[in-house]
């Protein structure tokens, strides 16, 4: 017999879990709060290893949460990246969910 | 599973914050603190006449370049390129805007009243505590700025500056002796932020071979 959840816990079974694994939680918190930044930007504030980051990166990019820009800034080669409409939907969405859930527990 | 939310405040509080720890903004505000001060020096020791226009603006047309510049080559190449969204800069901008207004506001009613001439008590009482105006409309941009940029040691220069003028104030120091020990501390400060950001950031190459 399947067991029957409770409202708030039936709730936060849907998050997005994408963006519930810590380290792209935090990637999308930082792009969410700023318009765009760069690889090494990122990197400093979040303080995880290029490599780990850039995996990261990719899986929300291939979600289509982030989009990576390629642009030449004084002739130097520059990735700039951003949030995308959709991933800035889904974080709200994201915090919408968590927030619901955290509110309605007990003291 | 992990349900705290992160704290968006924090975040964006610690993002800004992280590009003004390098310094150049401190050394920037210094440069101008010290033409001010070397203005009226050379106004009323050297009797030189527009020293207090021509210095901070001299300076400041010096300075901005070279703050760009040191932007780009030490902060940046160090923490990565960032920008931020228009919220908080319309703020800062609307704060700037509202202080010349009200600047220009006050200096043009005192004019005016200058010349019609019945203000000659206000401005013997604004001429007489110069330096206490000048310092606590210090602390009052010193606050502004801070709150809104989130960089607390303005706070701490806002307080150090109406301490020092209202010393200035009640002991008779030349105001211009005030200006310049002001310009070398935050110009001090400054300095140290800016080696400290050097050593906390170093270039990714020198990174890799300190890992």
């Amino acid at each position: 017999m399947k067991e029957q959840l409770p409202i708030n816990d039936a709730n936060i079974q849907d998050v997005d879990r994408l963006i519930h694994e810590p380290s792209r939680l935090i990637i999308m918190a930082q792009l969410y709060v700023v318009q765009s930044a760069d690889f090494l930007f990122l990197q400093n504030q979040t303080q995880m290893t290029p490599g780990n980051l850039s995996a990261h990166l990719s899986k929300l990019e291939d979600a289509g949460y982030v989009e990576v820009t390629k642009e030449f800034i004084e002739r130097k080669p520059h990735t700039a990246l951003a949030l995308t409409k959709k991933g800035r939907a889904a974080f709200k969405e994201y915090r919408r969910k968590v927030r619901q859930f955290i509110e309605k527990l007990p003291e | 599973m992990v349900t705290n939310e992160p704290n968006l405040k924090e975040i964006e509080r610690r993002a800004y914050t992280s590009y003004h720890q390098d310094g150049l903004l401190d050394i920037f505000a210094s440069m101008y603190i010290l033409g001010f001060g070397l203005g009226i020096f050379m106004d009323i020791i050297l009797d030189f006449g527009f020293g207090v226009i021509i210095m901070p603006s001299g300076l400041v047309a010096v300075a901005l370049p070279l703050w760009i510049a040191a932007k780009r080559k030490i902060t940046i190449p160090r923490i990565g390129f960032v920008k931020f969204r228009t919220g908080g800069t319309t703020k800062l901008t609307a704060i700037f805007i509202g202080l010349m207004v009200l600047g220009l506001g006050t200096f043009s009613v005192f004019t005016l009243a200058t010349v019609q001439g019945e203000s000659r008590m206000w401005l013997d009482l604004i001429f007489q505590n110069g330096m206490l105006i000048v310092g606590f409309g210090s602390l009052a941009v010193c606050l502004l700025f801070g709150y809104s940029m989130g960089l607390k040691r303005l706070y701490a220069y806002g307080v150090l500056s109406v301490i020092a003028l209202a010393i200035g104030h009640f002991m008779g120091i030349f105001f211009a002796y005030i200006l310049i020990a002001l310009g070398i501390t935050v110009m001090v400060v400054g300095v140290a932020l800016l080696i400290s950001f050097v050593k906390k950031y170093p270039l990714q190459g020198e990174r890799a071979i300190a890992d």
